[in-house]
């Protein structure tokens, strides 16, 4: 899986590996390249339709060609004002970011603990983590809802976010482990002879050196979080806490003929993934391909 | 026995420095070790380990959620036998998941292929335009799908009549025979970019002197794809295929979001009908946690034997 991942990032043996195999191909190029982007168009066909929609005014929707013939964007301002949207991309940001960092912390902690340091049961424990890496979030949807409720948090963020730091942190942790194994034994044994505290060695010489293991965990955990909806549809239940997700999945019912506002509503909550994605596609590509692995 | 070992590898790495400030360092060693592990282990105690447990026994009571679950045996599993909806769930999430799996391991193949044969600028281009729907949140694929499909006003429908092809016009999700169909196609939108990268990336790892003996040998185009790529990808396409396995035994928000299972049962999988049996999509239903966390525990065996198709699968392939 790692091995995926690094081939992605390598760019250079990429380029000349490409090269290559571009050569297998001499005649019939265009006739391929000719698919590929009737494929690509069909894919993006969809999203294009989307944005297109948000911007008609609501009068022209159903009629009229594929292109509008007028924009307007006042769609934008009503989707924003009638379901407080602010509020809800302010909630989704604040609970991925919890989310994010608690994963972090966690993981790198305990997949630091397992690559380089010594004690009991470490290989049990490990183990024990990582069975259950498999398990689908439905069929633990009823123990947790009920475990929360035990606890007092259900109906609140936190309880969200420890929901969503407890499923995810055991892959995130087996990843950091994966890139705390690649730095050499004897940087730890080093600082440790030079009297450095265990914490001291693991936040000043190891974590900033696993930066790269950092971005790929940080950006696979912003989107899964960013984008997860059935915890957060059945955890909370009072509409000022709900994150994006479930407030647009309820926006369907309620702007049933009203497509510019919903689309408009789509559009909002996938510009910042979009950004994120174009802004860092190296990193984004290569935790995804991970994540998909994982799950 | 660990504890043994590495004592042992202690040793030997730090012979120059032997005496009592090994043990004192191997003693801080440790302490920061279960330290470091300690936070993840009581989250995952508490809200991964205790919930499968608590799962499986709630599996075989009966429980609305008020006073105590009663012990009914194995009678969960028996009804679900007897219930129609079970049936469909079963064949929905059966043929769900080995549809998508092959629809979205063949054709990502494909693409990957003819990705390698282009320019890289318009591989670059392709693949970034293929990837987008993969990052978009199925709430968002679902509800921009159902608005494509809409029978009267979608899409789709005006598509086909602008093209002369108002026959073929369709009520896409309420049609119980095309709405699984239906609901594959937006899943195999947003699971092709992501498996063409992994694909991809496997090509890309491919011995190029293997093509060059091919090409000696006299093999087409095609032969080389059969004979050379597809089995140096053997791995990727274990992993590829697993991994859609998966996906597919625990399809809920799609489903959830485009249909909720309907109409009248037609797209209900495992997760949408064991969502429903415990909070309840039909109104005014009282909540039968018991019959609906026996489902929990089929889906774990589901997706528990998905991971043993990719161990036999990968150990058959790299043989």
């Amino acid at each position: 899986m790692t091995s995926i991942a690094s081939r992605t990032g390598s760019a250079s043996s990429v380029r000349s590996r490409e090269a290559r195999s571009r050569r297998r191909f001499p005649v019939g190029r265009s006739f391929v390249a000719f698919i590929l982007l009737a494929i690509a168009a069909f894919t993006i066909f969809p999203l294009i339709w989307l944005v297109l929609t948000s911007i008609r005014p609501a009068n022209t929707v159903f009629t009229g060609g594929f292109w509008p013939t007028s924009i307007s964007f006042s769609a934008y301002a009503r989707a924003w004002n009638s379901t407080d949207f602010g509020l809800h991309f302010a909630n989704s940001l604040w609970i991925t970011l919890a989310t994010v960092l608690g994963v972090v912390v966690f993981a790198s902690l305990a997949g630091y603990a397992f690559a380089k340091l010594r004690f009991p049961f470490k290989n049990v424990i490990y183990v024990l983590l990582l069975a259950t890496l498999m398990m689908p979030s439905t069929s633990l949807i009823i123990p947790l809802y009920l475990q929360l409720k035990n606890l007092g948090l259900l109906n609140t963020q936190i309880g969200l976010v420890v929901l969503y730091v407890s499923s995810s942190a055991p892959f995130s942790m087996f990843l950091m482990r994966a890139f705390f194994e690649t730095l050499p034994d004897e940087l730890t044994q080093a600082a440790r002879i030079d009297g450095a505290g265990e914490f001291a060695i693991f936040w000043r010489i190891v974590l900033p050196l696993a930066r790269p293991g950092l971005a790929t965990v940080i950006i696979f955990q912003f989107l899964q979080t960013w984008n997860e909806f059935i915890y957060a549809n059945t955890v909370l239940q009072n509409t000022d806490e709900l994150p994006l997700q479930p407030v647009l999945f309820g926006l369907v019912g309620q702007y049933q003929t009203d497509w510019p506002t919903l689309c408009a509503g789509l559009t909002m909550s996938i510009v910042p993934v979009v950004l994120v994605y174009v802004w860092m596609q190296r990193q984004f590509v290569a935790g995804m391909t991970l994540g998909a692995v994982k799950n | 026995m660990s504890t043994s070992s590495s004592t042992v590898r202690v040793g030997t790495r730090r012979s120059s420095r032997p005496g009592a400030g090994l043990w004192k360092l191997q003693r801080s060693e440790r302490i920061a070790g279960y330290g470091f592990v300690v936070p993840i282990t009581v989250l995952f105690a508490l809200f991964v380990g205790w919930p499968i447990i608590f799962a499986i026994y709630l599996s075989f009571t009966r429980w609305s959620g008020f006073g105590s679950p009663s012990l009914i045996g194995l009678d969960n599993y028996a009804r679900m036998f007897s219930d129609p909806v079970a049936a469909t769930a079963f064949w929905n999430t059966i043929l769900f998941a080995v549809i998508t799996t092959v629809l979205q391991t063949a054709i990502p193949l494909v693409i990957a292929v003819l990705l390698s044969a282009v320019w890289r600028g318009l591989s670059v281009v392709v693949r970034t335009l293929l990837f987008i729907p993969g990052i978009i949140s199925f709430v968002v694929s679902g509800v921009l799908w159902k608005l494509i499909y809409d029978p009267n006003l979608g899409t789709l429908n005006n598509l086909l009549k602008s093209i002369g092809l108002g026959a073929w016009q369709q009520h896409w999700l309420s049609d119980p025979a095309l709405v699984m169909p239906s609901i594959m196609v937006v899943s195999l939108w947003g699971a092709v970019g992501m498996n063409m990268l992994i694909f991809f990336a496997g090509i890309q790892g491919v011995d190029p002197t293997y093509y060059e003996a091919a090409q000696v040998d006299g093999a087409s185009r095609w032969q080389q794809f059969w004979y050379v790529t597809v089995p140096s990808l053997r791995v990727v396409t274990a992993i590829v295929i697993s991994l859609n396995l998966m996906n597919g035994f625990k399809v809920f928000d799609l489903i959830y979001v485009m249909t909720a299972g309907g109409p009248n049962h037609a797209s209900e999988v495992f997760g949408t009908y064991l969502y429903s049996l415990a909070f309840g999509s039909t109104a005014g239903s009282i909540p039968q946690l018991g019959y609906g966390s026996a489902f929990s525990v089929v889906v774990m065996l589901l997706c528990g034997a998905a991971v043993l198709v990719q161990i036999v699968l990968s150990r058959r392939a790299s043989r």
